[in-house]
């Protein structure tokens, strides 16, 4: 069996994506985007465009798709496309044209002629700081500004102030894309029982779901169809326009419409990553230990304020023990393309600011970034009874230091001949999360068994894990088990986010198959049956009882049936009650500066996790290395440059800087494997995201212990180092 | 205007605007959908298909210039065996979501080919947001061993 089971699939070029279906008589819609960020319509002119060869359709606000905005209980309301003429940012989805061909629909598309009443429009999110908001409540209901002071401290200032050693900076992360591979695209086909859409998407039944309520019609008649996803990343949790339009626009049309955003599109017209600032002051006692830590933390947001990026909240909250914490979370409403979650949504860019702000007093300390963080490890989140329920994080960076050679990073860095060397590291950690899921397991009389559930597996490995857990659970080998995922036909669960797939859906594989195991051992000894009144017992896939023995798939064919099947559901419950959990890791860079032209190379990374069991070691490892790298191209590649006007100046993969092949080095990845079965049987905890978090911090640590400055916005470009004088090298070498 | 397109050994007539590219020939008209649209410019690499035996970008290519034999990843393979790049792509876990794959592969099979120095260099056309990069090499490595050891 391959370690990945869709990867036959997907090297030979045989897995299709949502665009890659084709049916006859399909037809091709094109968006059509604002060119201004923020006004009103005042006027389409679509006769050219109607007139333009093969075209069958345009749509606008004033001749628009019927949509309804849907709301689902995991993501609240969704926009959708076209339903008032009001811009709220560059890029807006406003028109959709279908066309006989990809061609005629982008023609005519150009010929579309729009007026605008347009307003001024504010996008910048340090000159919003001033005027900022308070966001709503954390998703845990925590208030935006909150402190947990010892008995007798009046306020976090005082703490700070009697605080022996202190450090104070801000630090700025920028807006930031998925930019997943596969641009988000649908094919939508109406038939006698409904809608089928193709669609790349994070979860088939909430996708059907927001369809279902965007097209008024009953959930049943809706089915979402998305085996492959081409990476999502948070970015195509919600359901996207070109899914709406094509949808309405095939139900209008009777024919089946296919719609992709093009690259450039995607930047604008789906959602992104929020800019964030953030203000963080730390007071330490000489030996280290944290006495208060004050982190106060801005966002951008869109108009809607849809998201907000919690960069205090899911960090300095919990990550170390202090006697004194005071944490705030403020929003800037700009005309800007949607926010949303993006991998580790508030932990990338928190990490950054956090782990920085721990490496500047550890130098201000003159004491070593390990040390300090292991001085301030946490049992439980300051002001919180509920313990980890299992932390590992000092093995993490013992582990990592001796893999590293960190005994061997001087305080300065070294040179290696025209290069400027340097170590730097950070912590990383992400919440152990679950969502309820519920699993179907199929026995058949051929031996084999499926086990199904809606979801999806972006990349993500989870239709592998699902043929693991379910051979673990039913005592049989892999091979013999069908996983089924992306598809809303199925149980829902398996929605790929926050890390939970294997945690939430694994779960439920486990209940699933106890609940086959006790319908198959039911079915054996029932009357009729060759094991009729016996005590039955299962194991290896075979009943047994008095000496004999038969498989499942015998019985099944002793008992004149083709299948057996059970379902089983999994949701958090009172474990949540007893402890707290989370992920963790401990990150590791090493970076070479050149004197001159201050070009930074990453020469090595290294992340050494806690995160429970690992079901698949291969998968996982790939997935954390991803992640790793999207932590290094936060600190040092990508970033959406949103001018004045609101339009990006960078929105194509040629101005959108990712990490290229030559740009990553190899990747060490290690896992110190706990199972935490006090949060969920499979004792397995996630890995989609932690890998990403604390990276970008470990890469701007390992720049200033090599150069002596310190970036605090990443990304961190030439003009940053050029800027300033690096430090002297002390000596030649280490 | 009527195209002559011979893809992975099938010859195909097809007409189609001047305007049309390969990859949107390849797509939209043969239903061969392994070369995927990334960005449609040429800045990601995930349409690379072999045109005479040499890499190009199938969305930067105009269909009716194409004379000589196109090679999609799926004419790499029979239905009994993969070819050893595709191997070393599953042996290496050199994927995730798989969406740049297919022109990963066309790339990493003219890099074994040419004997490239410089794997990364040269694989640095192809995006991977998944972000598989260290195994991608690892598995050019591994085919360049099988390539050598046939």
């Amino acid at each position: 069996m391959p370690s990945r089971l869709d990867g036959p699939l997907k090297v030979t070029g045989r897995a299709r994506y949502g665009a890659d279906h084709n049916f006859p008589g399909m037809v091709y819609g094109y968006v059509v985007l604002s060119t201004i960020a923020h006004g009103e319509i005042q006027a389409m002119d679509c006769t050219a465009a109607m007139s333009a060869p093969g075209v069958l359709a345009v749509y606008s606000p004033f001749d628009p798709l019927e949509l309804r905005t849907p709301s689902t209980p995991l993501f609240g309301e969704t926009r959708v496309p076209m339903q008032d003429k009001d811009v709220t940012h560059y890029g807006q989805p406003i028109g959709f044209v279908v066309a006989q061909t990809f061609e005629q629909a982008r023609d005519a598309a150009m010929l579309v002629g729009v007026s605008y009443h347009a307003r001024p429009a504010h996008t910048s999110l340090e000159d919003g700081l001033a005027t900022a908001e308070d966001a709503p409540p954390a998703r845990d209901g925590a208030p935006p500004t909150l402190a947990v002071l010892a008995p007798g401290v009046e306020s976090i200032e005082d703490a700070l102030a009697a605080s022996p050693v202190v450090t104070e900076a801000t630090y700025a992360t920028t807006t930031q894309h998925h930019a997943a591979m596969e641009p988000h695209s649908a094919v939508a086909v109406w038939g006698q029982d409904g809608l089928t859409v193709y669609s790349g998407n994070q979860a088939t039944h909430l996708q059907a779901m927001e369809l279902a309520g965007a097209l008024d019609v009953d959930l049943s008649r809706v089915h979402a169809v998305n085996p492959f996803v081409g990476g999502a990343f948070g970015g195509k949790a919600r359901t996207s326009a070109p899914a709406f339009l094509a949808a309405a626009a095939a139900r209008a049309l009777g024919r089946p419409v296919k719609a992709a955003l093009t690259r450039e599109q995607v930047f604008t017209a789906t959602a992104g990553r929020a800019a964030t600032v953030q203000r963080i002051s730390l007071g330490a006692a000489t030996d280290g230990t944290l006495i208060a830590v004050r982190h106060d933390s801005w966002c951008s947001t869109d108009t809607d304020r849809s998201f907000v990026e919690q960069t205090s909240h899911v960090t300095s909250r919990e990550w170390y023990a202090t006697q004194n914490l005071a944490i705030s979370q403020r929003m800037v409403p700009l005309n800007v393309p949607p926010t949303t979650f993006m991998r580790a949504p508030g932990e990338a860019p928190g990490s950054f600011a956090l782990e920085s702000a721990i490496d500047e007093l550890a130098v201000a300390l003159r004491m070593d970034p390990i040390q300090l963080r292991m001085r301030n490890n946490s049992a439980a989140p300051p002001g919180k009874d509920l313990q980890w329920s299992s932390k590992h994080l000092d093995e993490c960076f013992q582990l990592g230091a001796a893999r590293f050679g960190w005994a061997n990073r001087s305080p300065h860095g070294h040179t290696d001949g025209d290069w400027l060397v340097g170590m730097g590291t950070a912590t990383a950690m992400f919440p152990a999360l679950r969502f309820p899921a519920t699993v179907e397991i199929t026995l058949r009389a051929d031996d084999t068994a499926v086990v199904a559930t809606s979801g999806a597996d972006p990349g993500t490995g989870l239709l592998t894990v699902l043929a693991l857990v379910g051979a673990e659970s039913l005592d049989i080998t892999p091979d013999r088990v069908t996983p089924r995922l992306g598809d809303s036909a199925l149980p829902p669960g398996g929605l790929s986010g926050g890390s939970t797939g294997t945690a939430s859906a694994g779960t439920a594989v486990m209940i699933a198959a106890v609940a086959v195991i006790d319908a198959v051992l039911t079915l054996a000894s029932s009357p009729g049956a060759p094991f009729e009144g016996h005590e039955v017992l299962y194991a290896d896939g075979r009943l047994l009882s008095d000496g004999r023995s038969m498989t499942f798939g015998e019985l099944l064919r002793a008992t004149g049936r083709t299948s057996i099947s059970a379902t089983g559901s999994s949701a958090p419950g009172e474990e949540m009650t007893k402890h707290s959990f989370a992920s963790f890791g401990a990150q590791f860079c090493e970076v070479r500066v050149h004197k001159w032209t201050r070009e930074i190379r990453v020469s090595r990374l290294l992340g050494v996790f806690d995160a429970g069991r690992i079901i698949n070691d291969q998968t996982a490892r790939s997935q954390i290395m991803g992640g790793m790298i999207w932590g290094v191209s936060a600190a040092l590649h990508e970033g959406l440059e949103i001018e004045a006007n609101g339009r990006p100046a960078n929105g194509d993969f040629a101005g959108y800087l990712l990490p290229v092949n030559a740009d990553i080095p190899d990747v060490d990845v290690h896992f110190v494997e706990y199972p935490d079965t006090l949060h969920n049987a499979v004792g397995a905890r996630g890995v989609g995201e932690i890998g990403t978090v604390g990276m970008a911090a470990a890469v701007a640590n390992a720049v200033h212990n090599a150069t002596g400055i310190r970036v605090r916005r990443i990304p961190i470009v030439l003009e940053d180092l050029l800027d300033q004088p690096v430090r002297a090298p002390s000596s030649g070498s280490r | 205007m009527d195209i002559s397109l011979e893809v992975n050994g099938t010859t195909h007539q097809l007409s189609a605007d001047p305007g049309v590219t390969l990859l949107d020939a390849l797509r939209e008209r043969l239903d061969i959908t392994g070369p995927k649209k990334g960005c449609d410019r040429g800045q990601c690499g995930a349409c690379t298909v072999h045109v005479g035996g040499r890499p190009v970008l199938a969305c930067l290519t105009l269909a009716a210039t194409v004379r000589q034999p196109v090679t999609t990843v799926e004419g790499l393979s029979t239905d009994d065996s993969l070819h050893p790049v595709q191997q070393a792509f599953l042996d290496q876990d050199a994927l995730q979501c798989g969406f740049c794959t297919s022109g990963q592969i066309m790339s990493a099979v003219a890099a074994v080919t040419q004997d490239v120095q410089d794997v990364r260099e040269f694989m640095s056309g192809n995006l991977c947001r998944c972000s598989a990069y260290p195994n991608i090499v690892a598995a050019v490595e591994q085919a360049r061993r099988a390539d050598a050891s046939v």
